[in-house]
């Protein structure tokens, strides 16, 4: 036991950081929607899904079927992530118009308007097992799409027993480079300044001449870019997707923004992070198909002594 | 005429909080609206202000009917509200929050900047401090700070002494008449009747949502049914 732990330690770290920042980007955009409206975007898991066809979608076009190096490489990330961030955005977008908005103008409750979520999340689903993945893709909507390998798992360096290769750096740099980028966009513009607004009092925010909803696009549309980046990530680190991928990853990410303080970014940032670690760690003792149930006994315990989360709420701080 | 509220009835759900409200505010007034709890003063402001839609009646800013304009287009047109229970942006700065004031203006803002924090010195204090943390005072100041910095025609308040120590009340009543001076003109909702009506020009009485009279605010302080009703008697009038 000792042994497995002292030679897992740190490979499960990497691996762990690596998880967890794609959880932290997903749960991003769980925790702004949350800020902002009070809802569980159910289908927040379904933007990802669709971010990780988009890069899909640009590997096969282009005709990558092995590894690329160099500028190549960098071009065909660069393009991979453009694209993914508009189609998960664009998505997040029209999914608030259809799923979300009309219930809000009609001052629905809360409940219905998670019921149209878990609806709209469904019929993503289905949407792509039966039409997109069939035409695009041209194959069986339901099976498992391998994704070519686009980047060599050359080792960069080792840290004690633990390789840390090129994958896991672009994975992590870009992650965090993403978030700090939101981050900035949330505190320093004035778009920022009313979603913050509007998280923390939106008929004040209403007073002050915000117009909610744009505060409320521009969130879905930079909670669905975040998404985007990590469907991009994900098919590139994992090489896999299928119609529900999103799934078991979106419920990861919304424990992630829950562990961290719903509603927070930083904290988002956090829970996704620490989810990765726990996960990792727990499985050298367990084995790795352990690794979803130690995520949500985590939470449990994590809500059982701090209920508002590690951080707390912040976007909206003590919102009364 | 600056507002002119016509006739206006509002519903929650099915249920009529105010049915036919009609008043009028002229530049550089206050116009006390005062009224019991329930009475309707609060959908009174927030139907002026646009956060609640209007089922009949008309809403008249400069002459122009405002009653479809959305409420974040009526800030920019120069009506500013600070709206009751304070409503303070808990997790930003003073400065943040009054800034969040400027939100909808183009071009520098830090001449009203200072003129806010010249009004309430003691916001200037605390520019850098949470909004959350702030007394009751503090943040009462803040809401109608911010406000201003939405550079106003009408300053709409929904009970700014609410809550607040005697004292206080007193300051607050007193930073409103030095708005009013500074050339603003105020629509001031209060259960505090006898303060309200020492510093409005005019005022309304609200009563289940319809306004049963209206007068110069020095003859209401005489008038027996009001201070039976809102003054607290004769113990009322000092
Ligand atoms: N959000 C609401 N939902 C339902 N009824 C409300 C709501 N807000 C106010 N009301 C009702 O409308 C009436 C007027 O309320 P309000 O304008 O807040 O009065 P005031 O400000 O004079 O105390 C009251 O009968 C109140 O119960
Ligand atoms: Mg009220």
């Amino acid at each position: 036991m000792l042994d497995d732990l002292s030679n897992q330690f740190l490979p499960s770290t990497v691996g762990g950081l690596a998880a967890g920042a794609i959880f932290a980007l997903l749960a991003l955009g769980y925790t702004m929607v949350y800020g902002v409206l009070r809802l569980i975007n159910f289908a927040h898991s379904e933007i990802f899904m669709i971010g990780t066809f988009a890069s899909l979608f640009v590997l096969t076009t282009m005709g990558v079927t092995g590894p690329l190096t160099g500028f190549a490489l960098i071009g065909m990330l660069l393009l991979m992530l453009v694209v993914s961030m508009a189609a998960a955005g664009g998505a997040a977008v029209l999914l608030e118009q259809v799923a979300y908005r009309p219930l809000r103008k009609k001052g629905a409750s809360r409940l219905a308007a998670l019921i149209s979520a878990i609806g709209a999340s469904l019929f993503l689903q289905e949407f792509f097992a039966l039409v997109v993945i069939p035409a695009v893709f041209d194959k069986a909507g339901r099976n498992t799409t391998g994704v070519p390998r686009l980047v060599d798992r050359d080792v960069v360096f080792t840290i004690g027993n633990a390789n840390v290769r090129t994958d896991h750096i672009i994975v992590i740099v870009a992650a965090i480079a993403m978030m700090v980028l939101l981050d900035q966009i949330v505190n320093r513009s004035r778009m920022g300044r009313g979603i913050r607004a509007t998280a923390q009092d939106p008929e004040a925010a209403v007073l002050m001449g915000v117009n909610i909803d744009n505060v409320v696009r521009m969130t879905f549309l930079l909670g669905g870019a975040m998404a985007g980046v990590a469907g991009m990530l994900y098919v590139m680190e994992y090489e896999v997707t299928q119609y529900n991928e999103g799934f078991v990853l979106g419920i990861k990410a919304f424990t992630a923004a829950v562990l961290g303080g719903i509603g927070n970014i930083r904290g988002a940032l956090l829970g996704g992070f620490a989810l990765g670690l726990i996960e990792n760690w727990g499985a050298i003792f367990l084995g790795s198909e352990w690794k979803d149930v130690i995520a949500f006994i985590v939470l449990v315990v994590v809500l059982m002594f701090r209920p508002t989360g590690i951080l707390g709420e912040s976007l909206q701080r003590a919102r009364a | 005429m600056l507002l002119e509220v016509n006739d206006i009835h509002v519903y929650y759900g099915k249920v009529a909080a105010l049915h036919g409200v009609t008043l009028e505010v002229s530049e550089g007034e206050i116009v006390a609206l005062i009224g019991a709890n329930g009475a309707g003063k609060t959908t009174t402001l927030k139907t002026i202000s646009g956060l609640r839609p209007l089922a009949r009646g008309r809403v008249r800013f400069q002459g122009e009917d405002i009653s479809k304009v959305p409420a974040h287009k009526r800030v920019a047109l120069g009506i500013g509200q600070a709206p009751e229970g304070r409503g303070i942006f808990p997790g930003m700065t003073v400065q943040e929050n009054l800034l969040m004031g400027a939100y909808g203006r183009k071009g520098d803002v830090s001449g009203d900047l200072a003129q806010v924090y010249e009004i309430f010195p003691r916001l200037a204090e605390r520019k850098s401090q949470y909004g959350g943390t702030m007394s009751g005072g503090e943040q009462q100041m803040l809401t109608i700070g911010r406000a201003l910095m939405t550079n106003p025609k009408v300053l709409l308040l929904d009970e700014p002494s609410m809550g607040l120590a005697p004292m206080l009340v007193a300051q607050i009543f007193d930073i409103v008449k030095e708005i009013n001076e500074r050339g603003t003109t105020v629509l001031l909702v209060e259960q505090n009747a006898h303060q309200a009506l020492q510093l409005a020009h005019r005022a309304y009485v609200l009563e289940t949502g319809a306004v049963v009279k209206s007068a110069p605010a020095s003859d209401l302080l005489h008038d027996p049914e009001v201070r039976a009703a809102y003054l607290g008697g004769d113990l009322g009038v000092a």
